[in-house]
């Protein structure tokens, strides 16, 4: 299968929300060719008038690394038309087994390439958000190839409100609520020990694949707790100690 | 019921983990009288009770002990590390370490149910706290009679140096826990792990204490459970717990066997 073809069948997965076997069941992919399957996956998106609207990180804490078998973190593209407001609904049947989980993210004021010299200097503003996960592989399960192929499982995002970058982020209390009550309990200390290391990890592997990263674009850095699964009628709420909610339901 | 209470002790005076007490118990009654019947030996010796220490505060712990409530246990002078201390190679059996909360009384709770009014009325202040839980029981092997009749598998804890009125440190709930090691994040989470919130943890202890009539008093320290995933803790060792609102505090082992 070529890069192309290997796109088109996680892009039809992804608008058609059916499960395709893993890539790697027939191939071989390395880390290099599954991102440029990433890219070219990303770019029928961008082919059909969807915008790049910023990138996510993935496996930014230790324990998964380890549990990967990986010692770098993995990246994907957003899109415009992944984005979600805060208080959005959402329709199950978009997705193959979407889970939520929730994250910080950063809006970028100032573009930042491979000349910036503090990417954090370039942060306009912090947020509350989510991230809904969604493997467009059987049983979600796969290889670390095969989840960068798949844009790194990112399928829909949303944001709360943006505040200036000034307060302390290193350790701000977690909730993921589900129908009111306590799902899962964290800190940002699990994003990469301070979210702002997302920072400098989004403009190292941005600049690795030749991609600046916009103003008004989003850095998503991670998650603070483990993914719930979404289901019908589903409410999630992202709770932060001092970067208030967001939140998203699913509806019936 | 002598006989848990003799197996614990055992395991206590030869620093060697025994087998489970389970069977020898019939209910969780019997197991606190094992755990007051050892506070009675221990305080027999000298020990100064300091206060207490609420377990199974974790909706996964209970799922795994397959138990719906918390449970406690006490402390005493001898537990308490000053930061900065080394903890001894062996002074906790299978020692494992989780980032709490602490809650230092100035007034007693005597009330058979308090109100939370209560409760904050009676919190002179917070410490972040490392609690180093271990087990006398071989392999963790536990059930609640077990863990119960083994003081709550209370070990030593450290306190943060640094008092903060309860109504400075905002809301418990949502403050955030990490637990470091070589700099790497290896339990994070927040108040709301707690038992929904440090305070109900407490709440809970205030009232069970009083109807087991051995109420909380003022000067005691309240470890109220952890904030996070527990970590199995080796020689050598150092864990650094931040809580949002609260500070730090540093745990360490010491690095030779003795």
């Amino acid at each position: 299968m070529s890069v192309a073809v290997m796109a088109g069948v996680l892009d039809t997965a992804a608008r058609s929300a059916r499960a395709v076997p893993r890539l790697t069941e027939e191939r071989e992919l390395d880390v290099p060719q599954a991102y440029a399957v990433q890219r070219a996956l990303v770019d029928l998106r961008l082919g059909r008038g969807e915008r790049l609207a910023g990138i996510k990180l993935g496996f930014t804490s230790a324990a998964k690394m380890r549990q990967m078998g990986v010692s770098d973190l993995i990246w994907g593209r957003l899109t415009d038309a992944m984005r979600l407001a805060d208080g959005a609904h959402l329709e199950l049947g978009n997705f193959v087994h979407p889970r939520i989980e929730p994250e910080i993210a950063f809006l970028i004021g100032d573009r930042i390439d491979e000349r910036t010299a503090d990417p954090v200097r370039a942060i306009e503003a912090v947020a509350p958000a989510y991230e809904i996960i969604d493997s467009r592989y059987e049983g979600f399960r796969f290889s670390l190839p095969d989840v960068i192929a798949d844009n790194s499982s990112s399928a829909a995002f949303g944001v709360g409100a943006w505040r200036a970058p000034d307060t302390e982020l290193g350790n701000l209390g977690m909730l993921l609520e589900i129908d009111g009550r306590v799902a899962e309990t964290g800190s940002s200390a699990a994003i990469l020990g301070h979210p702002l290391r997302s920072v400098h990890a989004a403009a190292r592997l941005a600049a690795t694949a030749g991609l600046a990263l916009e103003p008004g674009w989003v850095i998503l850095a991670g998650a603070a707790t483990a993914a719930v699964a979404l289901e019908r009628g589903t409410h999630a709420r992202v709770r932060t100690s001092v970067l208030g909610t967001v939140e998203v339901t699913v509806h019936d | 019921m002598t006989e848990a209470a003799d197996r614990l002790a055992r395991a206590h005076a030869s620093g060697e983990p025994v087998e489970p007490v389970r069977e020898l118990l019939t209910d969780v009654d019997q197991a606190y009288a094992v755990q007051r019947e050892l506070a009675r030996r221990w305080t027999g010796e000298g020990a100064r009770r300091t206060g207490r220490k609420i377990g199974l505060t974790s909706p996964s712990v209970q799922r795994q002990l397959g138990v719906d409530t918390p449970d406690f246990g006490a402390l005493f002078a001898g537990m308490a590390v000053p930061e900065g201390a080394e903890i001894p190679v062996g002074a906790v059996l299978q020692p494992r370490v989780e980032a709490e909360i602490a809650l230092v009384l100035d007034a007693d709770l005597t009330q058979e149910r308090h109100t939370i009014t209560e409760l904050i009325g009676a919190c002179g202040y917070a410490l972040p706290a490392i609690e180093i839980v271990g087990s006398r029981i071989r392999d963790w092997d536990i059930s609640l009679l077990d863990t119960v009749a083994d003081n709550a598998s209370a070990g030593r804890y450290v306190l943060g140096g640094t008092p903060v009125p309860l109504p400075a440190a905002g809301d418990l709930r949502l403050a955030g826990m990490v637990l470091e090691r070589r700099g790497e994040p290896v339990s994070t989470g927040a108040g709301a792990a707690c038992l929904g919130h440090p305070l109900r943890a407490a709440l809970w202890l205030a009232d069970t204490l009083a109807r087991y009539g051995e109420p909380l008093r003022a000067g005691d320290t309240i470890l109220t459970g952890a904030l996070g995933p527990v970590v199995a803790a080796e020689p050598g060792d150092v864990f650094e717990a931040r809580i949002e609102g609260l500070g730090g505090v540093r745990a360490a082992f010491a690095k030779e066997t003795v």
